[in-house]
């Protein structure tokens, strides 16, 4: 009896000792990862890697940036949302041509995909073990991808704390507003060249239904698009939109554009629907939120608070 | 073994079972060959990793290279070398023995709708099962190209209908094939279009040791194929009605012909992408440095589509920068200026004869 106690707590100290653990990621594969990894590398930096940093986790690369850590598309969310000196991680490659060999340059202890990265698992668990995390609209809603991803890095007493302090500026917000949200309904739209219903998977969406705000469902027009459940946008179309009557209206221009504040906005949406001020009632009625999009819309703690100062400036206004 | 002349002059090696062989395709192959490891050597070189072919030279002999250059050889360019081989020799064979059958020089798996058949099949895949192994890829791959070759070979009918009559069909199936793709590609979520249009633009990224030993034996069943269909295939040359009046059972071999180009093109199809365009360039380049007919055209062929890849992938790794260069782009990048050189040399000379 004593010999096998003996022999379990050896048998513990050792695994504790090898400081590694065996997990299941999203997509049902057991993987050994660290305990604490240290060198984590991204392979979608605004819905995985932002999450990371959120919780004070330095990235020694992410899918998307150049050698000298820029990022390759216009925006570069680590400057928009998280108000940090981390530093900025390295690039793995031009997009669509991973570089393994540069990959393995870096050294990584963990490599975290989307559940969208599963068919290039296995060459990239050449390099470091891979672990995969649902970020589809569905299968992951406002900032889970953070907590989830802070179990993964042993970060959870980061999050709890972070999340403890995001809870109390949303009772606070919340008695700011002139009227109680709950019962009134939002449509979360992203501009790019047409309409988008914002997915799930965001903090915006985090912040606006933790202050009671409920989600109006725009119907879907049986699109194979609304189906695919994988999305950050469902398209939507412009009569559908014209109909829809929501108590708040939550507007926000395409991060690919730079004039992302109210003027802008409002003149993005007029390309696509000319004269809506005169004739949509959230606008004829002065209940439209304008967000940034390059602010709110990754899944991370940040911004959510981010979109809570909005909220709270327009209460204000 | 005797070195004769054949009835245009042409010097030729005849063997004493009756084999005869062209001493300038001969040449050739040789040439293609050295220059197939030429640019294979070259191409070990290149990446961020500062290894290179002599590094590869020392393990052979014993003298350990450091984790990350072994890694860069042995993980990362070797397999993308060897398979980008494979697959573009496949793509060009199924190319070459298409344009005999279909007695068109623009034949290829593409024309013929053979690769829009395993695509459609592959992207119906990545939409209803995106986890799905990589067997079940092939198999579907195989199926799609399988299916369109049933439905041409059924479309086409009997033995008495030409080879144009075989690539109008195969066009009509491919502009169908076509368009359930793009239609696909158009109301997918917007990452599964995403992974789709980067698994089209054509990649090595996958190749690893595991894909190229379910590749190879289908290797080895190609230049078994190649000495069964040549002959065969040099009749089709000269036109249906020649190649039955030289004994040639077109009702019988033509089906084998299609479903053993099948074969090869989703193979490749499957490990790499579309190889778009190779097909036509492979086969012309390879006839241009040296005309061939049957088993040495195929050879030829071959050789030429898989040193066309291996370049293109040379390029897409020894770029500096963050370029992104698919390698179907760097193989059209590489291959068209040789093609129209080649076709304005041809012509130049044609007029020079004439």
């Amino acid at each position: 009896m004593r010999l096998s106690i003996l022999l379990a707590a050896l048998v513990a100290a050792n695994a504790a000792l090898a400081g590694e653990r065996a997990v299941t990621d999203d997509a049902g594969r057991a993987v050994t990862i660290p305990d604490r990894p240290e060198r984590i590398v991204v392979m979608h930096e605004p819905l995985l890697g932002l999450p990371l940093m959120d919780l004070g986790v330095e990235l020694v690369g992410s899918y998307g940036r150049t050698d000298d850590g820029e990022f390759v598309t216009a925006v570069d969310f680590m400057d928009t949302v998280l108000d940090t000196d981390l530093a900025k991680p390295k690039g793995i490659g031009p997009f669509g041509q991973i570089d393994l060999e540069r990959l393995r340059a870096l050294e990584p202890d963990l490599i975290i995909g989307t559940d969208l990265n599963i068919d290039k698992v296995e060459q990239l668990s050449t390099v470091a073990p891979v672990y995969l995390q649902n970020v589809s609209t569905g299968k992951a809603y406002g900032f889970s991808v953070e907590e989830d991803l802070a179990k993964v890095v042993g970060r959870e007493d980061t999050f709890i704390k972070r999340k403890a302090a995001y809870l109390d500026r949303v009772a606070e917000v919340r008695k700011a507003l002139p009227s109680d949200p709950a019962g009134q309904d939002y449509l979360a739209v992203f501009l790019t060249d047409q309409l988008n219903a914002v997915g799930e998977t965001s903090g915006a969406i985090q912040a606006l239904e933790d202050l009671g705000y409920s989600r109006l469902e725009p119907e879907h027009e049986g699109g194979a698009a609304g189906r695919g459940g994988s999305m950050m946008l469902v398209p939507l179309s412009v009569e559908a939109f014209g109909r829809l009557n929501p108590d708040l209206l939550v507007l926000m221009n395409s991060y690919m554009n730079d004039a992302r504040e109210e003027a802008g906005t409002r003149a993005a949406l007029d390309r696509i629907m000319p004269g809506w001020e005169k004739f949509l009632k959230p606008a004829k009625e002065d209940r439209i939120l304008f967000l940034d999009s390059a602010k709110v819309t990754t899944p991370t703690v940040a911004s959510a608070e981010h979109t809570l100062d909005a909220v709270e400036a327009w209460a204000k206004r | 073994m005797r070195r004769e002349y054949a009835a245009n002059g042409k010097p030729v090696l005849r063997f004493a079972s009756g084999l005869q062989i062209r001493v300038g395709n001969l040449w050739a192959g040789i040439g293609f060959m050295s220059a197939a490891i030429l640019l294979a050597a070259l191409s070990a070189g290149l990446g961020v990793t500062d290894a290179g072919i002599l590094d590869l030279l020392n393990g052979f002999t014993g003298t350990d290279a450091d984790d990350a250059r072994a890694y860069a050889l042995w993980t990362v360019r070797l397999p993308r070398i060897v398979m980008g081989f494979m697959a573009g020799c496949a793509v060009a064979l199924a190319g070459a023995m298409l344009q005999s059958i279909a007695r068109n020089p623009l034949a290829d798996p593409g024309l013929f709708g053979l690769s829009q058949g395993s695509m459609t099949m592959i992207m119906l895949l990545f939409v209803l099962a995106p986890a799905a192994p990589k067997a079940m890829i092939a198999l579907a791959a195989m199926a799609g190209g399988l299916g369109v070759a049933m439905l041409l070979i059924w479309l086409v009918g009997s033995e008495r209908s030409s080879g144009l009559a075989i690539l109008l069909m195969g066009i009509a199936i491919e502009s169908v094939l076509s368009s359930v793709g793009s239609l696909l590609i158009l109301y997918m979520p917007t990452e599964t279009s995403l992974a789709l249009s980067e698994w089209m633009a054509g990649s090595l990224f996958k190749a690893n040791w595991s894909t190229i030993a379910t590749f190879a034996p289908l290797m080895v069943l190609s230049i078994v194929g190649i000495f069964l269909t040549g002959r065969a295939l040099s009749a089709y040359d000269l036109g249906n009605e020649m190649a039955m009046a030289l004994g040639e059972p077109v009702g019988r071999s033509r089906p084998v012909i299609l479903v053993f180009a099948v074969l090869l093109s989703t193979a490749a199809v499957t490990a790499v992408g579309p190889l778009t365009f190779l097909g036509v360039l492979a086969p012309h380049l390879a006839g241009f440095v040296s005309p061939a007919v049957s088993r040495a055209r195929l050879f030829l062929s071959a050789l030429m589509g898989g040193i066309l890849v291996i370049a293109a992938d040379a390029l897409t790794r020894g770029l500096v920068g963050d370029v992104p260069l698919p390698i179907g782009l760097s193989l059209t990048i590489i291959g068209v200026p040789l093609f129209i050189l080649a076709l304005r040399l041809q012509a130049l000379r044609k007029m020079q004869t004439h």
